[in-house]
């Protein structure tokens, strides 16, 4: 009987629309920090797919856990000496040595050799104009983010922040929009690079690619026991790691959802429970009248199913649209916050089944209202 | 049937308030027959309500036994009682019990779509017995925007929805002027006659009370006169 259902949200329409507003509150929290976590998991995801499964990383890190507690390191650059090591190494095929900067927050510039681009996968990049520069140029090639913040095309020259002298760089190329990580880079060669920064032969992380998949363990625990500092990582070793920091944010984004939704379920017990209240003189005249339990519990469950599918779907419906803002107005025109099918069926899901416990509660006090009660007080 | 359509044997009601023992009912036995009209009457508190609401199995007795139909009451689960209240018997009270977000016709169909009819079934039948209520042009009509009168005639119709043996009516006429009285006693009297339903009315209106061919008097929750059909 749900048009009874409809009819009677529609008769206290100011209950009804305070519940439904807090599971699309709860709804919209979930689905808008999950789409942070699913684009994250997604850029993580793709970006070391990209890699060579054999690949190991190399960096010259500082412990500094006395300072700042557990897991607290410092990377600094490695020298020339540091670089030659590794490639005197046995079973070493290839050294890719990158020198790497931050800058602006979100964008990185990385120098390397321009014949080793294959190594990181990134030879398949579309161009949205431009080419990439050989090694012998003093020329960039720039994330499309960056050269949209930056504003320049190809032909104009950029000043990268914190090289000592002002150099300026060449535009050689731009990256198409939606190139995952890459729209965040300023990719140059590693002479130019070297030059800019004034590494001298330097790098703050070398790329090794092994002769052999099998001797990647051995590579790496000669780096470790016999370089100066020297921290090694394989590709097993960098996923379990980006692995555990976007676990850890999803189980934030899940939990500051999961307590919001718990707001949410205490308030629809609230308002459901009022109203089973309110109501009680009517439950009471539907049992006199031949109501079976059935029924009156069907109808409370029928009431909640409504609002948390009608509130559940709109926060999803809106969420998209909070996304698309907080892609094309906080980050700039990235897609790192998503909403996938999986993320949006969830929620809904979710928002579905937090209403109809919430309202089992209140559904079992309607339940055993007394018909005879009911009636006395309506007299 | 060989106890009659109900059946009380030495019921009593007890109530508890804080410690104190309210007798309600007194040890009650009483037989109905199929197609009596019956009036209950007595003061306020002799407890006439009470035995109406233990016969029509909204309430149960603290003591004794009740059977409809042979079927002992204190047997049954809630949804079992209900089914009886939905099939076997139709109520019509004192202060209407009409569902207020419900139209007339919506508050008339409700026992039959709680018997597993569908809507439209429903309120075919609701439509017809407003209309034998004379409230043709009131159908759609919420209980506040009814008279007393009026309100008491949709009940009616409500009792009468899913064709039951029996008619229950708590003080109909108590809180309706003379005229609108008589209107549902008229009402009560030719149900009675063309249907031969089985009719009890709880009342202390004498005129509704003469209409009753066996008037029950009741005091301190015993009855203290059975006056017997006079057929």
């Amino acid at each position: 009987m749900i048009d009874l259902a409809l009819k009677d949200l529609r008769e206290h329409n100011v209950r009804t629309f305070l519940t439904a507003l807090g599971i699309f509150i709860a709804i919209t929290a979930i689905v808008s920090l999950g789409s942070i976590s699913a684009g994250l998991n997604e850029l993580v995801t793709s970006s070391t797919a990209s890699i060579g499964s054999d690949t190991i990383f190399v960096m010259k890190t500082f412990d500094l856990s006395e300072m700042m507690g557990p897991g607290g390191y410092q990377i600094e650059d490695m020298n020339k000496e540091d670089v030659e090591f590794l490639r005197t190494l046995p079973g070493v095929k290839r050294v890719v040595p990158i020198i790497s900067r931050q800058f602006g927050g979100f964008f990185e510039v990385d120098a390397l050799d321009m014949d080793a681009i294959g190594i990181w996968g990134m030879q398949d990049i579309e161009f949205k104009e431009g080419s990439w520069p050989d090694n012998e140029d003093e020329g960039a090639v720039l994330g499309y983010l960056v050269a949209n913040t930056m504003d320049v095309v190809v032909g104009d020259y950029i000043v990268l922040p914190g090289s000592e002298k002002k150099h300026e760089v060449d535009v050689m190329g731009i990256f198409e929009e939606g190139s995952g990580a890459y729209d965040l880079v300023v990719l140059l060669p590693y002479e130019y690079g070297d030059e800019i920064y004034e590494t001298e032969g330097g790098a703050t992380q070398v790329m090794i690619e092994p002769m052999d998949v099998s001797l990647v363990q051995e590579i790496k625990d000669t780096i470790e026991e016999e370089g100066d500092d020297l921290d090694a990582m394989t590709m097993e070793d960098a996923l379990a790691m980006m692995e555990e920091a976007t676990g850890t944010l999803n189980i934030m984004t899940f939990g500051i959802g999961f307590v919001a939704s718990l707001v949410a379920a205490i308030g629809i017990i609230i308002t459901m429970y009022t109203s089973v209240l309110e109501r009680r003189r009517q439950i009471g005249i539907m049992k006199a009248v031949g109501a079976v339990r059935r029924v009156i519990l069907q109808q409370i469950l029928e009431e909640g199913l409504i609002i948390s599918v009608v509130s559940s779907v709109l926060a999803v419906v809106v969420s998209l649209f909070f996304v698309e803002m907080l892609n094309n107005v906080l980050l700039g025109g990235s897609n790192l916050a998503l909403i996938t099918p999986v993320l949006a069926i969830g929620a809904v899901t979710y928002g579905i089944l937090l209403t109809v416990m919430a309202s089992m509660y209140p559904a079992w006090v309607a339940v055993k209202t007394d018909p005879i009660k009911a009636i006395r007080e309506g007299m | 049937m060989k106890g009659g359509i109900f059946e009380l044997k030495d019921v009593w009601k007890i109530y508890s308030m804080k410690g104190v023992e309210t007798n309600a009912l007194r040890g009650i036995s009483l037989k109905i027959k199929k197609g009596e009209y019956t009036a209950i009457l007595g003061p306020s508190g002799s407890g006439k309500s009470t035995l109406m609401h233990v016969m029509g199995c909204l309430d149960t007795p603290t003591k004794g036994s009740v059977f409809v139909e042979d079927r002992e009451v204190s047997e049954m689960n809630d949804d079992e009682l209900a089914k009886i209240r939905r099939e076997k018997i139709g109520f019509v009270f004192q202060a209407y019990n009409l569902i207020p977000g419900l139209t007339a016709i919506e508050n008339v169909a409700l026992p039959m779509r709680f018997n597993g009819h569908g809507r439209s079934e429903s309120h075919q039948r609701a439509k017809e017995l407003l209309r034998k209520v004379g409230l043709k042009e009131r159908m759609t009509h919420k209980p506040n925007e009814l008279s007393g009168g009026e309100q008491q005639r949709v009940a009616i119709a409500r009792s009468l929805v899913n064709d039951p043996d029996v008619i229950m009516a708590d003080e109909p006429t108590g809180n309706l002027d003379t005229k609108s009285g008589r209107e549902i006693m008229g009402l009560m009297e030719s149900l009675h006659k063309k249907t031969r339903k089985t009719i009890i009315i709880v009342t202390h209106d004498i005129r509704l009370a003469k209409l009753a061919y066996r008037k029950i008097k009741m005091l301190d929750g015993r009855i203290v006169d059975d006056g017997k059909i006079v057929d």
